[in-house]
């Protein structure tokens, strides 16, 4: 006979917890999801400036103008080698996102955006003029025949500063790649916009300065005197990662939860495990371990994020405090939402049964998502504050709160969220287990959420 | 061996009795059990002593199942006090196996992966589980099914891995609901084997079944549940003593009828009922011996065969469940009084 069999009351959480993890997270569909996307996604952004810089094509060969007045393609010449400052690429980006998306529209984004890059292209272009506009024929046939790179012709009202109506026309082979057409294109465009100027009788250098609007330096000064330097990218675009990268780590997880519980009830499993463990052993290693996973896709994916910042050089718009922050909400949102999805799970037979259980809390939970902008706009007002304070949305509207980049949150909101966070999370998971212990041996019709409280206080 | 012989007289059963263990296994007082409107479990009471084999019987929804799941504090009673092993089943749960009416595993796992998940949260140290594993699915006659998923295996190999799930950590306690069902006679039997052998080892067995020869073939002891309350408690040897019915079964080579009639003529019975195969049952009149009625009965006509009539569990349940008019098969037939 063997030694008498004992396993400690940890122990057997331990055991529960790191199976659940290991039949989640080591699985070929997980690891592909939550590891391996996101190192690609990381490679990707990390590669693509040295990708892109390697792959630029040369911009090489012969351009001829139609140009009677003479003084177009020498100042186009000069437009060619020099790069677009990020303001003009900034113009040209917002004015692509204007137009309804197409794909014309979003290609022209992410040429632009391209534009930014400082990687060196080789440019050996020849400039030739034609007086007459009488070429144009013989330089459409350049083009087709591919003896020329491209061609222009400028009618000479397009320069007439009191009538410039007129553009001008350009020949391009098919051939041509839409980045050389674009850079062919700007320098034609400004060379003519700097003549109308000039002809004008204006400084161009002069008048591009007056032209320039000024950005300012925003600092936020709080009530309590505290200084923050505004930074509006960060504004709109951080709380809202945060919250969605918490949303969907702590959803995913506890939706595992759900559907695990379910499958053990249903498969009749769930017996068997009571037979070796108690329901809040079970219980306790089922969280645990959904929370090892949660915690794995937030790694990977916030990783992810502080990289592809850090390769922009914008990691300063998340600093340390805010991973704290995140950790913390982490907690109590993944406890939370995992004791609710867990209590559903064992009181109902499958999945359909479970919807209309989850509904309510699915409605709380999408709280912080329909409300973030009002939140992030007004972190310290009167719905900012409110919702702080309601389970399960409190973790992250605090998140949003937190992370605004405006002014500070209170810090006795913080601690009392906190708090309240904690104590709300520790009732849940007390609710749950009780729940949970009746739930897993029923069997029949759902319980609507008065049985479900009604379990909860069953000896 | 604890095992009984059925066909051994009262006293060689007496015999074999004391080898269980006086110290109770499991002990339930006046416990019971309510759902909802329905009472599951109606104040049961019992003992069942170590190293003993017991039965439990009992109709569909009955409550053996209830009851079972108490003992195990997979639920806990309304009233009532459930000891097991001196102890409450919490405290005890590695040393119990069980196997659960609704038969469950992860059919996603392999079945090593399985069986060592269970007997690790039943406290077995990983080393020389495998081989443990390996050793019990050969005597299980399941080799090579080590690395196959539980999904891949047929129904009766399933059944067979739940219940080596249930085993694997020897257990002190081993309840078994219906362990049978769903087992062809091949597996029925190397099932019974094996709670035979589990016995042996020196694990206390409780078992429900619906199955009445295998309960009176393995059975020690024999709980009776019906509409949640115990209708009976007691040992085979006790059954036996307290059912066995002063009858005779006769065969005789002459007319049953004719043969019925003699036996009533003579005084030797107050009843006898024929049956279609010519067997002839007969109630022994007051104050007439069995033995002296075997003898007269043989002088009566010749017979086929002729024997004391044995308690029949099979009758004995449908007796007590459904009340004595119903009758079982064995006394079934055509009645003629004297």
């Amino acid at each position: 006979m063997p030694d008498r069999p004992n396993q400690s009351y940890l122990g057997k959480v331990v055991l529960v917890a790191w199976r659940e993890f290991r039949h989640t997270a080591l699985t070929k569909g997980f690891i592909f999801g939550a590891v391996a996307v996101p190192v690609v996604m990381f490679g990707v952004i990390t590669l693509m400036p040295l990708l892109v810089s390697r792959e630029s094509p040369p911009l090489v060969g012969t351009i001829v103008v139609a140009d009677p007045e003479g003084s177009v393609s020498a100042r186009a010449e000069q437009v060619l080698v020099t790069p677009p400052s990020v303001k003009e690429v900034l113009d040209e980006l917002a004015s692509a996102e204007a137009t309804p998306a197409s794909p014309a529209g979003t290609a022209e984004a992410i040429d632009a955006a391209s534009s930014l890059s400082a990687a060196p292209q080789r440019i050996e272009v020849t400039w030739r003029v034609e007086p007459s506009l009488d070429a144009v024929e013989a330089i459409k046939r350049d083009v087709r025949e591919g003896k020329i790179l491209a061609g222009a012709a400028i009618p000479p009202d397009a320069l007439d500063p009191a009538n410039a109506t007129d553009g001008f026309e350009l020949f391009i082979p098919s051939s041509l790649s839409p980045k050389h057409v674009r850079q062919i294109t700007r320098a034609l465009g400004v060379a003519l916009e700097e003549e109308r100027v000039e002809r004008s009788g204006l400084d161009a250098a002069l008048l591009a300065r007056l032209k320039d609007r000024p950005e300012p330096r925003t600092t936020r000064i709080s009530p309590e005197g505290d200084e923050a330097e505004e930074n509006t990218e960060a504004r709109f675009l951080v709380p809202i990662a945060f919250m969605f990268l918490l949303w969907i780590t702590v959803f995913t997880s506890a939706n595992y939860l759900l559907t695990t519980t379910i499958e053990e009830k249903s498969n009749k499993v769930m017996e068997v495990l009571l037979a070796a463990a108690s329901p809040l052993q079970l219980l306790g290693g089922k969280i645990v371990g959904y929370a090892l996973v949660s915690t794995v896709m937030l790694v990977m994916y916030g990783a992810l994020g502080v990289a592809g910042l850090t390769a922009l050089a914008m990691g300063d718009l998340v600093p340390a405090m805010h991973l704290v922050y995140l950790a913390i909400y982490f907690v109590i949102a993944y406890v939370m939402v995992a004791a609710m999805m867990s209590a559903v799970g064992s009181a109902v037979s499958d999945l359909r049964e479970a919807q209309s259980l989850v509904g309510p809390v699915m409605t709380l939970l999408l709280v912080p998502l329909i409300l973030w902008m009002p939140i992030t706009q007004d972190p310290n007002g009167m719905l900012a504050t409110i919702t702080s304070f309601i389970p399960p949305a409190s973790p992250f509207v605090m998140i949003l709160r937190l992370t605004a980049a405006t002014e500070p949150v209170p810090m006795w909101q913080v601690i009392a969220a906190t708090v309240w966070g904690l104590a709300c999370a520790a009732g849940l998971l007390w609710l749950a287990s009780r729940i949970f212990r009746v739930g897993v041996l029923m069997q029949g019709k759902p319980p609507t959420p008065r049985e479900l409280l009604k379990w909860a206080f069953v000896r | 061996m604890l095992m009984q012989n059925t066909t051994s007289s009262s006293s060689s059963v007496t015999a074999v009795a004391p080898a269980a263990s006086a110290a109770g296994a499991v002990l339930l007082e006046g416990v019971c059990k309510r759902f909802g409107k329905v009472d599951a479990v109606r104040g049961i009471s019992l003992s069942i002593p170590e190293r003993s084999l017991c039965g439990f019987l009992g109709p569909n929804g009955a409550g053996k199942s209830t009851t079972i799941r108490m003992i195990m504090s997979i639920i806990a009673p309304d009233a009532g006090r459930v000891e097991v092993m001196g102890s409450s089943a919490l405290a005890m749960k590695d040393r119990i196996g069980y196997l659960p009416e609704d038969r469950g595993l992860y059919r996603k796992m392999k079945v090593g992966e399985f069986v060592g998940y269970m007997a690790r949260l039943k406290g077995v140290h990983p080393q020389g589980l495998s081989r443990r594993i390996d050793d019990w699915l050969e005597r299980l006659e399941l080799p090579g099914v080590i690395k196959r998923r539980c999904e891949e295996l047929s129904k009766g190999q399933q059944q067979k891995i739940q219940l080596l799930a249930s085993i694997i950590h020897a257990p002190d306690l081993l309840i078994l609901d219906e362990p049978f069902s769903g087992l062809d006679p091949v597996n029925g039997r190397l099932v019974l084997e094996l709670i035979r052998s589990e016995q042996a080892r020196g694990a206390t067995i409780i078992f429900s079944t619906h199955q009445m020869h295998t309960a009176e073939a393995l059975c020690d002891k024999v709980v009776l549940i019906n509409k949640g309350e115990k209708v009976l408690d007691a040992t085979m040897p006790e059954l036996r003593a307290r059912y066995d019915d002063r009858g005779l079964v006769c065969e005789p080579l002459s007319a049953p009828d004719d043969f019925a009639a003699l036996a009533l003529r003579s005084g030797l019975a107050m009843h006898a009922r024929t049956h279609e195969n010519g067997a002839v049952d007969l109630d022994l009149a007051a104050g007439v011996a069995a033995a002296d009625a075997m003898r007269a009965v043989l002088e009566l006509a010749p017979m086929r065969s002729l024997g004391l009539r044995r308690m029949n569990l099979d009758d004995l349940f449908v007796e007590l469940v459904s009340g004595p008019e119903s009758g079982g098969s064995a006394r079934k037939g055509a009645k003629i009084d004297a």
